[in-house]
C-alpha cells in the first residue's frame, strides 16, 4: 500500500499537533439561550502522529469535541489550535482535516470516483493530479474496480472504505473518526480496524478517534481520553490506564469484564486491618496484608470502595499478598482459555476471571484469592483513588 | 361454505367495489368527451351518441381554427365562425404562468425550507408555525386588497400592474408555505452528515446545498412543482380579479367565461376541459421518474 501524498511536503514536524484549552461548548435554542453544556472546560494535548482514542458513554462530550475541531461546530470558548494555528474561527477545510463518519455519509447521487475527487474538485486541482491521486489511494484501498459505482451498491464495510478514502486523498494533516466501525458488522469491524492501524502506521498522521467501545479504544489508541458529562476524567495509555484508573469511573468503564467494587470499610480487628462490606449481614471480609495495609490505615472508618479486576481473583493462592475468599458460584461462562465466573460471595457479588481446566457448576462452593498487591482503593466522596 | 366458494364470494365483492369507483371516476370524463365531439352546445349527457351528431367544430373553435357554423337547418344557411380570442391563447397563457410560478415557487420554498431545517435562528419554530396558520386562510380573502394593491403598483410599475402576468405570478408565489412544510420535511429526513461532509470537503454552505443537498431532494421537488403545477392551471378566483382582458385569460377564467348566463357554450367548454388536462398529464409524465425512492439511498446508514 503506498497512500503517502507527496505533494504537498509537510515542514514543521508539529503539524499535526492539536492542543484544546479550556473548551466549552454549550448548546443554545433558536433564540441563544443556553440550553445544555455538552463540553466543560477540558484540556487535552495530542501530539503530532499519535492516535488518540476519545471514548465514554453517549452523552459525554466526545463527539462534539471532536466536531469543533472539524469545525462543524462552533465554540462558546476556548481555543482549538492545529499545529501552531489557532483554528477557532477557520472553515473547516482551511483546518488540514478529514473526518470519517459513523453513517459514512458517502453523497448518493455521486459514483465511487467523484465521492472522493468531490474535495479535490472543489479546491479547483488539475484533473490529472485528482486522477492520480484517487486512482492511487482506491487501489490501495482495494476499490479500484468500482470507481463508477454508486455508494448503493456497495457493502458497508466498502462504503466505509470509500469514505476513508475520501479522508485520506485531502492529505490532511489530522484524521478524525467518529465512531466509524459502529455500523459494521462484527467481522467487518475488525478488519476495518486493522486497516485504520494500519493506515497510522503508513501516514503517520495525527488521528482523532471517538468511540463509546471500550475495548475498540483499549485497541486502537496511542493514549486514550476518557470522558463522562463533558469531563476528562483520564488521560493515559492503554496499560496504565487499565491498571491505574485516576477515579471509581475510568476503573467501571475501561475492562470487560469490569472491575469489581465493593462499598464498604477499613476496620481494625485482632489480627489487624480488614475491609469489610457494607451489607447488612454477611459482607465480604477481606483480611489486608503486605503494601496495601499502610494505605488502608489512612483511611480507617471512612467508607471506601475496594476495586480488584477479575484476573486478580485465583483459584490458588500465588506467591505475594493474596487473602482467600469464600464463595459460591453463579454462573461460570467456559470460554476455553479461561472462565468467567460470576461468584457470591457474602451478599455482594464478583466476578472472577479464572485460568483453568476445570468445569465450575452453579451453587458450587469456591475459594478465591484476592491478589493484594492489585488491589485499588477508591474515595467514596472524590470518586478519586487513595494513594 | 365451501374455501372456493367463499373466494369466490370476495372476489365478486372486491370486483364490484372497484368496479364503481371507476366507473364514477371515469364515466362523468367519457361524458365530458363525448360532449366536446356533439354537434350543438348540449350540456354533457348520454353515453351513446348518434354518429351523424359528430363534429369537430367544438374543437376548432377551442384551437381557433376557422369553420361554418349552420345557422338554419331548413335554408341551410352557415356563418363562419372565428373566435375573437381563440381558447388556446388562453391554455398557452395559463401554461405560461404555472411553469413560471411553479419554478418561482420550488426557488422559493426550497431556499426557505433549507434555511428552517437547517439553520437556527431566532423565533425558527414560531415563524415555521405561523406559516402554516396563515396557510389556513383561503387567499380570496385577501384579493379585494390584492386588487388594490395591483392598481397601485400599475400605476407606477405597469408590468406589475392588473391585468398582468408577473402580477399573477408574484401572487402565486405567496402561497407557498405547505410547500416549505412539505420541503422542509423531506430535507430532516437526510442525514446533516452529508453536507458536514462535504463542507469538510471544502464546499461552503450554498455549495453543499447546492451540490449535496438538492440532488438528494429530486424527488421531493418534483412533486412540488406538480401540485403546483396543477393547482395553477385549474386557479379561477384570483386570476379572475387579476386578469380582466379577454386575451389575458388564463384556462380557467376563460373556460368559465364559456358558461355565460345567457349563452351556455357548452360543447366549447367541454373541448377545452378535455384541452386543460394535456398539460397536467404531460407534466406528470415529466415528472414521473423524478418521483423515485432510493435516491439517498447508500449514502448514509440509518
Amino acid at each position: 500500500m503506498v497512500l503517502k501524498n507527496n505533494s504537498n511536503p509537510r515542514t514543521a514536524m508539529n503539524d499535526g499537533a492539536v492542543h484544546i484549552t479550556d473548551l466549552i461548548k454549550t448548546y443554545t435554542d433558536d433564540r441563544g439561550r443556553p440550553t445544555f453544556t455538552a463540553v466543560k472546560k477540558i484540556n487535552l494535548e495530542i501530539n503530532n502522529g499519535e492516535f488518540m482514542v476519545l471514548v465514554g458513554p453517549s452523552g459525554c462530550g466526545k463527539t462534539t469535541t471532536l466536531r469543533m475541531v472539524a469545525g462543524l461546530e462552533k465554540i462558546t470558548s476556548g481555543t482549538i489550535s492545529i499545529g501552531d494555528r489557532v483554528v477557532n474561527d477557520m472553515e473547516p477545510k482551511d483546518r488540514g482535516i478529514a473526518m470519517v463518519f459513523q453513517n459514512y455519509a458517502l453523497y448518493p447521487h455521486m459514483s465511487i470516483f467523484n465521492n472522493m475527487a468531490f474535495g479535490l474538485q472543489l479546491a479547483k486541482k488539475k484533473k490529472d493530479f485528482i486522477q492520480e491521486t484517487v486512482s492511487r489511494t482506491s487501489k490501495a484501498l482495494g476499490l479500484d474496480h468500482m470507481l463508477e459505482r454508486k455508494p448503493q451498491a456497495l457493502s458497508g464495510g466498502q462504503r466505509q472504505r470509500v469514505a476513508l478514502g475520501r479522508a485520506i486523498v485531502r492529505n490532511p494533516q489530522v484524521f478524525l473518526f467518529d465512531e466509524p466501525l459502529s455500523n459494521l458488522d462484527a467481522k467487518m469491524r475488525v478488519q476495518m480496524l486493522s486497516e485504520i492501524s494500519r493506515l497510522h502506521a503508513q501516514l503517520g498522521n495525527t488521528m482523532i478517534y471517538v468511540t463509546h467501545d471500550q475495548v475498540e479504544a483499549m485497541t486502537m489508541g496511542d493514549r486514550i481520553c476518557v470522558m463522562k458529562d463533558g469531563l476528562i476524567m483520564q488521560v493515559a495509555d492503554p496499560l496504565t490506564l487499565y491498571r491505574q484508573p485516576e477515579n471509581l469511573f475510568v476503573a467501571g468503564f475501561i475492562g470487560s469484564p469490569p472491575m469489581n467494587l465493593l462499598k464498604g470499610k477499613v476496620e481494625k480487628e485482632a489480627s489487624g486491618l480488614v475491609f469489610r462490606e457494607a451489607a447488612a449481614e454477611n459482607g465480604v471480609v477481606i483480611p489486608l496484608k503486605g503494601p496495601i495495609e499502610a494505605l488502608a490505615g489512612k483511611v480507617l472508618g471512612k467508607t471506601i470502595v475496594f476495586g480488584i479486576r477479575p484476573e486478580h481473583l485465583t483459584e490458588e493462592s500465588k506467591n505475594g499478598s493474596t487473602t482467600p475468599v469464600s464463595s459460591t458460584i453463579d454462573i461460570a461462562e467456559p470460554m476455553g482459555s479461561e472462565s468467567l465466573v460470576y461468584l457470591r460471595a457474602g451478599t455482594g457479588n464478583l466476578i472472577a476471571r479464572i485460568h483453568g481446566e476445570a468445569l465450575y457448576h452453579m451453587g458450587q462452593p469456591l475459594t478465591v484469592y484476592v491478589n493484594l498487591d492489585k488491589v485499588t482503593l477508591f474515595d467514596t466522596e472524590t470518586e478519586g483513588v487513595i494513594q | 361454505m365451501h374455501p372456493r366458494t367463499r373466494l369466490l364470494i370476495r372476489k365478486i365483492i372486491a370486483h364490484s367495489v372497484l368496479i364503481t369507483v371507476c366507473a364514477l371516476i371515469l364515466i362523468p370524463f367519457a361524458m365530458v368527451v363525448l360532449a366536446s365531439f356533439r354537434k350543438g352546445n348540449f350540456p354533457p349527457s348520454a353515453l351513446l351518441m348518434n354518429p351523424d351528431q359528430w363534429t369537430l367544430d367544438h374543437w376548432k373553435y377551442v384551437l381557433g381554427i376557422p369553420y361554418r357554423e349552420m345557422l338554419h337547418a331548413a335554408t341551410g344557411e352557415t356563418q363562419l365562425v372565428v373566435p375573437t380570442v381563440a381558447p388556446l391563447r388562453w391554455f398557452l397563457n395559463s401554461i405560461l404562468v404555472s411553469s413560471i410560478a411553479s419554478f418561482g415557487i420550488i426557488l422559493l420554498s426550497g431556499t426557505a425550507a433549507y434555511a428552517f431545517a437547517r439553520l437556527r435562528f431566532w423565533c425558527r419554530s414560531q415563524i415555521l408555525t405561523g406559516l402554516l396558520v396563515l396557510q389556513m386562510f383561503p387567499q380570496i380573502l385577501t384579493l379585494t386588497a390584492y386588487y388594490r394593491i395591483l392598481n397601485y403598483i400599475g400605476q407606477h410599475f405597469p408590468w406589475l400592474g392588473l391585468n398582468t402576468f408577473p402580477a399573477l405570478i408574484l401572487i402565486y408565489l405567496s402561497g407557498i408555505s405547505i410547500n416549505i412544510w412539505m420541503i422542509k420535511g423531506y430535507f430532516d429526513t437526510i442525514s446533516p452528515t452529508m453536507e458536514d461532509s462535504a463542507r469538510i470537503d471544502g464546499a461552503s454552505r450554498f455549495q453543499a446545498f447546492i451540490s449535496i443537498l438538492l440532488p438528494m431532494s429530486i424527488p421531493i421537488f418534483a412533486v412540488v412543482f406538480i401540485l403546483s403545477f396543477i393547482s395553477m392551471i385549474s386557479e379561477y378566483p384570483t386570476a379572475s380579479v387579476v386578469l380582466q382582458e379577454s386575451a389575458n385569460r388564463t384556462l380557467a377564467v376563460g373556460a368559465y367565461s364559456l358558461l355565460d348566463e345567457h349563452e351556455k357554450l357548452w360543447g366549447h367548454f367541454s373541448a377545452l376541459a378535455v384541452l386543460s388536462g394535456v398539460p397536467i398529464t404531460m407534466m406528470f409524465l415529466l415528472c414521473q421518474r423524478f418521483i423515485i425512492g432510493g435516491l439517498t439511498a447508500g449514502g448514509a446508514k440509518e
